[in-house]
């Protein structure tokens, strides 16, 4: 840890990894994770005066650590060293493991809740601690400290122009997206880490303020379970990790506080319930939502370069609404070598002559907005014997019809963008060289396994709303229903998916709720 | 094994459990390589089998089979135990040549099937109805994958020039780009 203006090393900040004994620590307030949503609720929490201990599983990285090298970074910063899929591995699952949590690896796309699915929350799944109007103000204080600002035109690489162009010619609608960065040199490599700190991600904003308003931080620490007494928390138990961040020390935690606030993350948050035998309503893990993704490569006669330049400089959500079928939204994604060879179809000479193109290929992807239809449930997160998290995520019909139309949608505005041809990621792949073949894309098979899915965007399976039959936390301050001192503050309170990419959707309800939380 | 069992086993544990384990072989495997240091995960029969699909999925001619399986053993300590069992159960699998029989009517192991033939193995792994197969096959195809094109040497055959260079600038205030903080680095350029 070289950068020590941003990255903190005081008495506060403690590396499990090398410690010689047990750890007994104890705050007012014990928050488990510090991504998006711990992170926040620690700055506001810490700066009203409140004793907070802050706990990672992840290590604590900073620009030294970001070489831009996916086989030194991904498996620092990822959860299972980005090999986390769902139970039948037909979907990959991207999700950070650091101080600082998915913000370190995310691509910046910064969106508000769209108002209308804060909306429907309220109507369709009891929610009435907040409304929209309740959010914004919040909106408004994370906007200007992660300095989140529409970007240029200009400044979109070639994968996203065209992708944005392509959309503008089908009349699509489309615009720059919304980015957490300050003077971004446009590397593109902020899935592996900011390699300058100009993306604002919590590592070197508010986990920093957090620490410097007097919060400790505990990183390298697992937390196993919390146990419970008379319906309280009284304490959580963590195992310390080893500096490769995959090795037990041998050394345990035990963390004691007034409250506990899990941040763990979908997936991760309800996992520590699960193991902790909190899950009286059975509903702890259910409803995990992923805007599961896909993707084609459009092939052109001129260099596209995927791989530079901001990750995601554009997105339509011409297709967010589709009555009865089930909405997506198209965006870019980086062609760094190792995500476009995993993405890519086939093996051996055709996986090779695809990647010798890779240069030349648009990444262009489609994200289902999972969880507003009743026959999208979602997954669930299961516990594996050793405790470990395994979701079970199977498809339903009405995805697999949202993934054939997206797949069209973005061959048709790649070809509207000159492509020469367009490839998508079924396996074997399924090749179309103009508008006239569109057909031949949709009839690829669509089933587990034939095509290539992603998620980078893990929601629900904790969810808020006033019913305790119905939800786990209340929506009026994400409280646990039946243990009053607990609070789960993450993307794992969201009863359905949003329609755009979370970041900015945890640090808004964070924020409000940690103001609550902060009163009480 | 009930069927919620099967599920939280998982892919690797489903295939295995489909085919009746992984322990039969007809033939032994083929000694193909010999890793240069201590395997953390897999066993000696799982190295040779890694070694002889990655010599299929990986065709460029400067891949190292048996340094993309090291590296490969390497990635599998970072998953769940139970992942790392499942995937040795998956190799045995993919190896075991009476399964081959059953499905695909080879009674070979994999590792003693000409080039060609290896292709034909992994394609109706690809293909097959059973989705087990199917995500076995992908499973197996991303580990060569993640250890190739990690490896900077793989990239001039792919045309990336590799990271740019930001000559070692860095922000490094936790307070960059606020306006607060905009507003005091205004003040003080415009400070006599």
């Amino acid at each position: 840890m070289t950068k020590l203006s941003v990255i903190r090393a005081s008495a506060g900040v403690i590396d499990g990894s090398l410690a010689s004994s047990d750890l007994d620590l104890s705050a007012d307030v014990c928050i488990i994770g510090s991504g998006a949503g711990g992170a926040v609720v620690a700055s506001v929490l810490a700066a009203a005066g409140v004793s907070v201990i802050l706990v990672e599983e992840g290590g604590y990285f900073s620009t030294a650590d970001f070489d831009m090298h996916e086989a030194h970074t991904v498996p620092k910063l990822y959860q299972e060293g980005m090999q986390r899929t769902t139970a039948d591995l037909a979907i990959s699952v991207l999700q950070g493991r650091a101080v600082g949590g998915t913000t370190v690896v995310n691509w910046t796309t910064s969106f508000r809740t769209p108002e209308a699915v804060v909306e429907h929350w309220s109507k369709k799944h009891a929610v009435g601690g907040f409304k929209y109007a309740d959010l914004v103000p919040h909106y408004e204080a994370i906007e200007a400290r992660l300095s989140i600002h529409e970007v240029d035109e200009s400044a979109m690489n070639r994968n996203n122009k065209k992708l944005y162009d392509g959309c503008k010619s089908k009349g699509f609608a489309v615009a720059p997206t919304r980015r957490n960065v300050y003077q971004c040199m446009q590397t593109g490599y902020c899935g592996t880490g900011c390699p300058i700190n100009a993306k604002r991600s919590m590592l070197v904003t508010l986990v920093p303020d957090a620490i410097d308003s007097g919060a400790k931080l505990l990183f390298r620490c697992r937390i196993d379970r919390l146990d419970s007494a008379a319906g309280e928390i009284t304490a959580a138990h963590g195992t310390l990790l080893d500096a490769s961040g995959y090795g037990v020390t041998g050394k345990g935690a035990t963390i004691k506080a007034k409250r506990f606030i899990l941040a763990g993350g979908a997936i991760n948050s309800p996992a520590v319930l699960l193991r902790s035998g909190l899950n009286e309503n059975a509903l702890v893990g259910t409803r995990t939502f992923l805007h599961p993704t896909i993707g084609v490569t459009g092939l052109y006669d001129e260099p596209i370069e995927a791989f530079y330049g901001a990750p995601q400089t554009a997105a339509s959500h011409a297709f967010a609404h589709r009555g009865d079928d089930v909405g997506f939204f198209m965006e870019a994604a980086p062609g760094y070598p190792v995500l476009s060879a995993t993405a890519m179809p086939g093996f051996g000479d055709s996986h090779r002559r695809m990647m010798e193109a890779s240069s030349r290929r648009t990444v262009h992807i489609a994200l289902a907005i999972d969880g507003f239809h009743d026959d999208v449930p979602g997954g669930t997160v299961k516990l594996r014997p050793s405790g470990a998290p395994l979701l079970d995520y199977p498809i339903p019909p009405r995805l697999w019809e949202a993934f054939r139309t997206a797949q069209r949608r973005l061959a048709e505005v790649n070809f509207a963008s000159g492509a020469k041809e367009v490839t998508t990621l079924h396996d074997p792949p399924v090749t179309a060289t103009s508008d006239k073949d569109l057909d031949r894309l949709d009839a690829a098979p669509w089933e587990p396994c034939r095509v290539g899915v992603f998620t980078a965007h893990q929601m629900g399976g904790c969810r808020l709303g006033d019913d305790p039959k119905s939800s786990i936390v209340r929506s009026e301050d994400l409280r646990h229903h039946t243990i009053k001192n607990l609070y789960v503050v993450d993307g794992s309170v969201f009863p359905t998916s949003l329609g755009v990419n979370p970041q900015e959707s945890i640090y808004g309800l964070a924020r409000l709720m940690a103001t609550r939380i902060v009163g009480r | 094994m009930n069927r919620r069992r099967f599920v939280q086993r998982g892919l690797f544990g489903a295939a295995v459990l489909l085919l009746g384990g992984g322990g039969l072989s007809l033939y032994p495997t083929r000694h193909l390589a010999s890793p240069s240091k201590p395997l953390r995960v897999l066993d000696d029969r799982g190295f040779q089998v890694i070694v002889a699909v990655a010599a299929r999925v990986i065709t460029a001619p400067d891949a190292d089979p048996a340094l993309l399986a090291e590296r490969i053993d390497e990635s599998l300590s970072r998953v769940s135990p139970e992942a790392q069992a499942d995937l040795a159960s998956l190799v045995g699998l993919f190896e075991n040549a009476l399964p081959g029989l059953l499905l695909d009517g080879r009674a070979t192991p994999f590792t003693r099937l000409g080039g060609a033939a290896q292709d034909r193995a992994l394609a109706s792994w690809r293909d097959s109805h059973l989705v087990v197969r199917r995500s076995g096959y992908h499973a197996l195809r991303r580990l060569c994958f993640v250890a190739y094109y990690g490896d900077e040497r793989a990239w001039p055959g792919i045309h990336y020039k590799g990271p740019p260079d930001v000559n070692g600038f860095f922000h490094d205030d936790s307070k960059a780009g606020t306006p607060e903080w905009i507003a005091a680095q205004d003040a003080k350029a415009g400070a006599p």
